[in-house]
């Protein structure tokens, strides 16, 4: 960021008021300062063969109370993937075969994947949400619903 | 008076009421459901505020805040799974009660504990806001950079364990904010010839995206990891004691409601503590001074009043730094902020001068919220009772829909859900790896705010960089923002020290019982 993205892709400096890559660098700085720290600490701590603290822990599921915010834990890559690639595969095909097939096949496999077996209820859900919000965006808010409409 | 008058009609017009209503009805059922909280809940629901009045929006989202805090108390008394984290003491006693068969009774102390409490601090708000507002009025650029930075560095430390991972996340969210027009030159800045980044990320997908995109990715490992649920045990009892509150054990409360609500404003005016704090404050509190100590944990409704009481009145309370300086407290106002900002104001002491008859209308929204809550917990229970064993298979792809199309709603973009699923995916990541995406969120809010102060005070002092010192206020706020780093960074190594000790004691310990 610091060598490439910032330099290239920030305004040269107009004259006046501070740069406008001051804060972006500031905000990078700060980022790069904090990682370093806790590398040291870390290199630190196994260099000096002490067990690390809570701060300097890579995945603080070994805690015996979490912060309370968030679910840490290792990813699960398998898990991740079942839902990012039907999402993502959603917004790329809602282009071309349109809102309602698109949706409606979105939540037959989100539900396939989270383990719904009962295909009666997942085509129920599928149908009635997707109809719903195409209501709710069509006529309620006047918002055209992505994609080419066949229906 | 006639701006007092004005606003306060504003609020008790059909659309207002309506809105506020509905908003409160939402929020208990979303906050009722574990998993999705009063922040997920205001993130999903502002694209559909565009559609609204500046009042109407935020006394919805006001109301959907309200609710979803009373609403984290059904799924912790039933289940003993906190719905929202500020309701995890609420269970301690709640659950007892509801194993007793008297669910219904917990749920109805919680219910008056939280529109006690709420009902107080909305008073509080609105008495001592304008007030200080005026006073906040005489700040100047330097003072409002100072005060940020401020709030970043105390904001760095919630939701994560480490200062370090909580300021790494909240400079990204500062880097992120940053993307779009330059405010000086109004040219594209790190925007990497996607057109679309000109007018900058906007809030709506990259909180979706974060709050509750990520989430339901986690929520849902429980489904394709290992499978699961839970359901409720008996909560309504035949006996009517069992069932109802008097207003005899109500009143017997009445200091610890106090307490717990004093407590809740304490703590919520406060950057960076939120409602969990107040909450495990406020019971700590009341088990100290409470005649029936041995009760506590087994299902006290001192417990119960004392812990929904006071994370009750955090939700007005941390509306006083964003009222009185434009600066959000926690997450539920962030977003709160966010909704103001699509609306076309700029939260802070000048809405008091700009937009006085719509603050009073605010206010007016706030009061009806609580009467709302009350109408709507005393009469709709047993339906939110139930909203707690829908199940997840048919809830989440629900979530994770409306998640997409509330990205999309906002611009008509499929360009935003691209956004809000990157979001989700890198807010996967921070949840996982520990890095608070609240500094983030808050980072990413306050960034041009931030910016513009900073280009302030460059461009009015001529770059005189001794300006800081020439005025005390941000000296001050600048030094308490080095110190709370410093002390931060001191605990840290002092417990890490501790830890170390005692493993070795530990260890000497059992080596020498081998």
């Amino acid at each position: 960021m610091l060598t490439w993205a910032i330099p290239t892709y920030t305004p040269a400096y107009p004259g006046y008021g501070a740069s406008p890559a001051l804060v972006p660098n500031v905000a990078v700085g700060i980022m790069l300062f904090m990682a370093c720290l806790s590398l040291v600490r870390i290199g630190l701590a196994i260099y000096m063969n002490k067990p690390l603290c809570d701060e300097e822990r890579e995945f603080p599921e070994d805690l015996e109370q979490g912060s309370g915010f968030t679910q840490v834990g290792r990813v699960k890559i398998s898990h991740l993937a079942r839902i990012m690639i039907p999402s993502v595969l959603l917004v790329v095909l809602i282009e071309y075969i349109g809102y309602m097939l698109a949706s409606f096949a979105f939540l037959m496999t989100l539900q396939y994947v989270i383990g719904n077996r009962k295909w009666v209820q997942s085509i129920v859900v599928s149908v009635v949400l997707t109809v719903v919000l195409y209501i709710v965006m069509r006529y309620g808010f006047g918002v055209p619903v992505p994609g080419p409409q066949f229906f | 008076m006639e701006m007092i008058i004005a606003g306060l009609l504003d609020s008790i017009s059909p659309a207002s009421l309506m809105f506020v209503f509905i908003g409160v009805a939402i929020g208990v059922l979303i906050g009722a459901i574990p998993g999705i909280n009063g922040p997920m809940a205001i993130a999903l629901f502002i694209p559909v505020t565009y559609y609204m009045s500046a009042l109407t929006a935020i006394g919805f989202l006001v109301g959907l805040n309200k609710g979803a805090f009373f609403g984290g108390a059904v799924s912790a008394v039933l289940l003993r799974t906190p719905g929202t984290p500020e309701a995890a003491a609420t269970s301690w006693d709640g659950y007892p009660l509801t194993q007793q068969g008297k669910g219904e009774k917990a749920l109805r102390m919680a219910l008056y504990s939280s529109v006690a409490g709420d009902f107080i601090s909305t008073v509080v708000l609105i008495l001592i806001a304008a007030p200080l507002a005026a006073v906040a009025l005489f700040m100047g650029p330097p003072e409002i950079f100072a005060l940020i930075s401020l709030a970043l560095t105390v904001i760095a430390g919630i939701g994560t364990s480490s200062i370090c991972r909580g300021l790494v996340a909240a400079g990204f969210g500062i880097l992120v904010g940053l993307v779009g027009t330059e405010p000086v030159t109004a040219l594209p800045r790190l925007t990497f010839d996607v057109y679309q980044f000109g007018s900058g990320l906007s809030l709506i997908p990259v909180a979706i995206g974060l709050l509750a995109f990520s989430e339901i990715l986690l929520q849902l490992e429980k489904f394709t990891v290992k499978g699961g649920g839970t359901h409720i045990v008996n909560v309504f009892s035949s006996k009517i004691e069992d069932r109802l509150l008097s207003f005899k054990e109500f009143f017997a409360n009445k200091r610890t409601l106090l307490r717990g609500s004093l407590i809740g404003i304490g703590v919520g005016a406060m950057p960076g503590l939120g409602a969990p704090v107040a909450s495990f404050m406020s019971y700590d509190q009341a088990m100290k001074r409470s005649k029936n100590k041995e009760e506590f944990g087994k299902g006290s409704l001192e417990g119960i009043g004392a812990s929904e009481s006071a994370n009750s009145a955090v939700v007005a309370a941390s509306m006083i730094p964003l009222f009185v300086l434009g600066i959000p407290g926690n997450l539920a106002v962030a977003m709160l902020m966010g909704a103001f900002m699509i609306h076309g104001m700029q939260p802070g002491p000048l809405m008091f001068q700009e937009n006085a008859q719509l603050m009073y209308g605010i206010y007016g929204s706030l009061l009806l919220a609580s009467l709302f809550l009350l109408l709507i917990g005393r009469f709709g229970l047993r339906f939110f009772c139930k909203a707690v064993n829908i199940p997840a298979m048919i809830l989440y792809p629900i979530v994770v829909f409306t998640c997409i199309m509330g990205s999309y709603l906002g611009k008509s973009s499929m360009f935003d859900v691209g956004v809000m699923l990157a979001f989700g995916f890198i807010g996967y990541f921070m949840r996982k790896f520990d890095y608070s995406y609240v500094a983030f969120l808050i980072g990413f809010i306050l960034a041009p705010e931030w910016e513009r102060a900073l280009q302030q005070v460059v461009i009015i002092s001529e770059y005189d960089t001794y300006m800081f010192f020439q005025r005390p206020v941000a000296m001050i706020l600048m030094g308490l923002a080095l110190f709370v780093i410093v002390r931060t960074f001191w605990n840290g190594i002092k417990g890490g020290r501790k830890k170390q000790v005692e493993a070795a004691a530990a260890a000497a310990g059992q080596h020498k019982g081998d």
